[in-house]
């Protein structure tokens, strides 16, 4: 099967952002425009992150979800700020396929996702992951890579496929928005390690670097943010490079 | 006059937002269904899912639908879409044996494949019967989004497959005006809009 070409929008307040090592905030656009157009540039997913909702233990933004949701024909995964139950059931009714959680699953309660694959099903659940790199393992960070846990990565990724999660997003917190190339042993220790589909993010700065990675690590789904966001390559270019390599 | 497609909404998971939507693309008009009394009015019914087999028939029992539901599938055409193709069978074995609705003859069980599970991702289908639903497809071509992790065991009914990993499952069945599809044509692109066209002028 194809790999996923996955828009990741980064929203904080009404304003999609791209942070630098999840740091160094620059505004790009309204959700609703990108998701639009990156929908019709052909990407088979989107991604909603609210960057800030758990941070700063603020509301979910169902306005902004809901109008980005409304002109999309394509998958469409909301997370930040996610902590019961009832925000999945939200979040859904506003238009999301999937839901996405990190820290709260992580600090607080890891069986929101044995809750939330209950009522939802598996594959309505996604767990996002930032990692950061120490000498022999990494990290699970959260909060965009402000808040260290103590926890490994594989430990918990592990964890959260026995819990019944049905997707993992991971991402780097030493590549992130650097445009330098991926963090390629973590997604392929990460990818080898679970039964469950990986949506590799952090760190894309070329057509070399997505296709390298696609090919090293075999995830299920490509994350792209930056290249997007700063027109510098299209959904296109990414497929019609990836089309001829399997 | 423009055909009315009833929803049915049944509990806290529903992407009945997206069905509306699409159903509205695809030039139909769309409502919800919550209760018994909703039912009247509709030319046809679309069956959505987004959620686990036994809180989906749980909930069914809660808000009072399913005879009715099973009443309305006999004269009405309906589409089930993932979870909800799935409760159209008559049992599913997703964390526990639950019946379902029993209006197509099969078992509902976990994917069992060397690829990753849930399948996710767009797929290609291949038809092998004749069905209103895939008119004007191109199956060369046109891809459907598919998130699952369980899928309809069926012999009798099935109108088309789909390749994943080496195995091969059901992605669509019809037994006359009941069809279900595993695959989310709310999620799939034009390709989707064409699958609700398709339906709606059935």
């Amino acid at each position: 099967m194809k790999t996923r070409i996955i828009a990741k929008l980064d929203v904080k307040s009404e304003f999609v952002v791209k942070p630098v090592h999840f740091e160094g905030l620059r505004k790009i656009g309204s959700p609703a425009e990108l998701a639009k157009k990156y929908y019709k540039a052909g990407v088979d997913e989107i991604f909603f992150i609210d960057i800030v909702a758990s941070l700063y233990q603020r509301e979910i933004r169902y306005k902004e979800i809901a109008e980005s949701a409304k002109d999309i024909l394509v998958p469409f995964a909301v997370g930040g700020g996610v902590r019961t139950i009832d925000d999945f059931s939200k979040l859904f009714h506003n238009g999301a396929d999937k839901v996405v959680v990190n820290t709260h699953a992580l600090q607080n309660s890891p069986e929101i996702i044995d809750n939330a694959v209950k009522i939802f099903g598996s594959q309505a659940v996604v767990v996002n992951i930032e990692a950061k790199k120490w000498d022999n393992y990494w990290e699970c960070y959260t909060d965009c890579g402000r808040i260290q846990t103590g926890k490994s990565v594989l430990n918990w990724v592990k964890e959260v496929e026995n819990r019944g999660a049905g997707e993992i997003l991971i991402q780097s917190v030493d590549c992130d928005g650097r445009k330098r190339g991926f963090d390629i042993e973590l997604i392929k220790s990460v990818v080898d390690f679970v039964n469950i589909p990986v949506v590799a993010g952090s760190g894309a700065g070329c057509l070399d670097d997505i296709l390298k990675m696609r090919t090293i690590c075999k995830p299920s789904g490509i994350s792209i943010s930056s290249l997007l966001h700063y027109n510098e390559l299209t959904v296109s270019d990414i497929k019609e490079a990836l089309k001829n390599e399997c | 006059m423009s055909v009315k497609v009833g929803i049915i909404d049944y509990g806290m998971a529903g992407n009945i937002y997206n069905i509306s939507k699409a159903i509205e693309l695809a030039g139909g008009k769309a409502g919800i269904i919550k209760t018994e009394k909703d039912f009247i009015g509709y030319d046809k019914f679309v069956l959505p899912g987004v959620g686990s087999f036994p809180d989906a028939m749980d909930e069914m029992e809660k808000h009072s639908l399913k005879d009715i539901l099973i009443d309305k599938i006999q004269d009405k055409p309906t589409l089930g879409i993932c979870l909800g193709m799935q409760i159209l069978c008559k049992i599913g074995f997703e964390f526990k044996e639950t019946k379902g609705l029993n209006l197509i003859n099969a078992e509902v069980r976990k994917i069992e494949c060397s690829g990753k599970v849930p399948h996710m991702g767009f797929n290609k289908v291949k038809i092998i019967k004749d069905s209103p639903l895939f008119k004007g497809i191109d199956t060369s071509l046109e891809e459907f989004y598919f998130m699952h992790s369980y899928e309809v065991n069926n012999y009798t009914d099935v109108i088309a497959l789909t390749d994943y990993s080496e195995h091969e499952f059901v992605s669509a069945f019809q037994k006359d005006n009941v069809f279900g599809v595993q695959f989310h044509p709310e999620k799939s692109r034009d390709s989707g809009i064409k699958i609700f066209k398709n339906f709606i002028t059935i």
